[in-house]
Parts: structure tokens; sequence; C-alpha cells
């Protein structure tokens, strides 16, 4: 378990406030990269809560519906483009991504991901990508700047990271229909 | 253990909503500029004592249109993509009040946040671009740069220079009322929407 030591450090650098105005500066690397860190964070302190707390989880998130509700809704929250000029703006929605993104996102996702049918998977991925497309459809072809704190350009190349992203969602939903597909032929 | 898994599922419901809720001021602004918008039209901010240089290199500071609405634009002249259009719109407001109004009741001012770049010659040869008279609709910029930012800052005008020498702004259609206070904060693309609601401002001497 010293891992985990290892986890709470890197969380604790992501947070410096030198490293986190870095990583903000540049729009894609804050909502694609700092973002999604945060939330792997979550996935890696996910084991040793549940070995901790293996009680709590049983009951509040039995199926995994509850902890996949939840992960969807902070990760809603953070993909409204006022969310994300807030966190530049105001400290304490800043704090609210710290916290909110590893153990309100992270966490319920790890905890509820083998709880739930494949089914469900796949229709949480197809949700995902479609709002990556719409995100990413706002982004680039919006004729307002949806953010003040970013110039266009760095909206627009947020735009093709969601696109990607949802593209990359596509090829794995296509991969992972073929295959299941050649199984039970 | 069936009650606890309801509960959950009512938690993060309430979560959901509360968290929405906040985050969008009541579900009624998506993005930090609706909101900056909101809060405007709320607080009612004064307009700042600030010194003019207008196209003709006339010098006054702003309280010379007191007694008359401004209608104001923040712009720069090297700008190549929504200046121009602001600034076009601008034009089909103006030309949609009526004559008297424009000559009496209102005051057409295009302050520009360049003031390095946007002498009064600049500004003056966009003012005949534009096909403004220079009286009823001037183009100005506010050479001290502290009395500038303040502006800015108070009608929440945000401006990010970039590498290439352009600037990223947000743009809107700001109404000041006879007494300075800024009362209305419009959408640049809407431009009838806009003469309506100056003309109902004015008619109704305050509240709409």
């Amino acid at each position: 378990m010293k891992g985990i030591y290892y986890v709470l450090l890197l969380y604790f650098f992501l947070m410096l406030p030198p490293v986190a105005n870095l990583m903000e500066s540049v729009m894609i690397i804050h909502m694609h990269m700092q973002m999604t860190l945060f939330v792997i964070i979550g996935f890696l302190l996910a084991p040793a809560l549940q070995k901790r707390f293996p009680r709590f989880f049983e009951e509040w998130n039995p199926n995994g519906i509850p902890g996949i509700l939840l992960f969807v809704i902070v990760i809603f929250y953070w993909t409204l483009p006022r969310s994300m000029d807030e966190a530049l703006n105001l400290w304490y929605i800043e704090l609210f991504k710290f916290i909110s993104l590893p153990f309100l996102a992270g966490v319920p996702l790890w905890d509820s991901w083998k709880k739930i049918t494949a089914s469900l998977k796949n229709g949480l991925i197809s949700l995902f990508t479609l709002l990556f497309i719409l995100m990413g459809w706002l982004y680039i072809w919006s004729p307002n700047q949806l953010c003040n704190n970013y110039l266009m350009i760095d909206q627009i190349t947020l735009g093709w990271g969601f696109l990607l992203t949802a593209v990359c969602m596509i090829i794995y939903l296509a991969y992972s229909y073929i295959t299941d597909f050649a199984k039970t032929v | 253990m069936v009650n606890k898994k309801l509960l959950a599922y009512l938690l993060v419901a309430v979560f959901g909503i509360v968290l929405f809720y906040f985050g969008t001021d009541g579900f009624t602004a998506y993005t930090s500029e609706a909101a900056r918008v909101n809060q405007l039209k709320e607080e009612k901010p004064l307009f700042p004592e600030v010194t003019l240089e207008d196209h003709a290199e006339r010098v006054y500071p702003f309280s010379e249109f007191e007694g008359k609405y401004v209608f104001i634009t923040f712009f720069y002249t090297m700008c190549g993509t929504v200046c121009p259009e602001l600034e076009k719109n601008m034009k089909q407001v103006y030309e949609m009040l009526p004559e008297d109004v424009v000559e009496e009741d209102i005051q057409f001012l295009s302050i520009s946040f360049d003031p390095e770049r946007d002498t009064p010659e600049v500004l003056d040869t966009y003012r005949e671009w534009l096909e403004s008279d220079g009286e009823t609709w001037r183009m100005a910029r506010i050479p001290d740069q502290q009395e500038l930012d303040e502006l800015l800052d108070r009608f929440g005008v945000i401006v990010i220079p970039d590498e290439y020498g352009n600037f990223a702004h947000n743009s809107a259609f700001y109404l000041v009322d006879p007494e300075g206070r800024l009362v209305e904060v419009m959408d640049y693309q809407e431009t009838r929407e806009a003469a309506v609601t100056v003309m109902d401002r004015m008619e109704g001497g305050g509240e709409k």
C-alpha cells in the first residue's frame, strides 16, 4: 500500500498554485489533462478507500448506479463553459474542482464500473461520445466566445480535442461490438 | 439496505440539482459572459470619471455627456474580426433611431481600448469608413491607461492581448443613462432589439 503515498504526492503537487496556474494557462491542458488527471487520482485512491470503508460502498452504491449518476453529474458540471471560467476567477470554485473531480467523479466511477452491466457501460460511453461531439461542435463553430479567460484559438483547439476524444470512443464502441459479435458467432 | 440505496439516489439527485442551480444562477447563465451581463444589470455601475480624446483631437471628461443617454461600444481599429461587425451593427442601431432623438437625447460613442495605436488620426479614418458625422457619433480613446483599466474593470470588459498584437475581448452594446449609470448591456448581434430597448428606456425615463 506504499503506492498510495505517491498518489497523494501527485495530488498535492497538481494542486500547488504554480503547477495549477501553468496547466490552466492553456485551455485544452486545463480541461483534457488537468481535470482528467484529477479523476485518475480518484481511480488510484479508490482501492484504498474501498479497503478502508468496505461497508460504505456496499451500502450506498450496491448496484453501481448512484455512483455512476454522481460521476455523470460532476463531469457534466465541469463541461459547462462557465465552470471553467469560474475555476480561474474564484478560489472556492477552484477548490471544489480539486475535491469534486477525484472524490465525486473518480472514486465513484471506479467503485461502480465493476458493478454495472456491459450494456450500461456502453450506454455511458455513448452518452459521453454524444456530449463530446456536442461540446466540440459548440467550441469550434460557436460565433461567440464562450470563455472569457481564453483566446478564441484556445477554444477551437479545445473543440477539436473534444471531437478527437469522441472519435476514439466511437472506435472503442465499434471495436467492442465487433469482438463481442465474433465471440457469439 | 434498500433504504440506503434509495437515499443514495435521492442524495445524488439533490446534489446535482443544487450544483447546477448555483453553478448557473438558477439555470439562467451557462457561460460567464451571461453571468457578467446579469450582474451588471443588477449593479448598474457608475461610469468613472475619465478623460476622453476623440477623433477630432478634442479632449473632454465623460461628464461632457451628462444629461444625455450614451450608447457605447468598446473596440480597437486593428481588430479584424468582431469589431468591424460590432461597429457596423452600432451603425444599424444609429440609423434605426429617429433623427431628433439622435440629435438631442442620445450620444453614440465608440471607445478604443488600444490608446497607443488608436491615435485621433487613426480614429478619424475609422470614423470616415463608418460614415459617422463625428458629432452625434464619436470615436474616442482614453489616453490614461489607469483610467481605461478602471472603466473596463467596472463595465466588465475583458481584454486579453495575444502574441500577435491583437486582443481577445467580449463585445456588447452598453447604454449609460443621463446620470452616468450603466443601465443596459445588449446583445450586439440583435440590432433591432437593441434599438427597441433604447427607445423604451428613453420613453420610460428609467425602468422598462
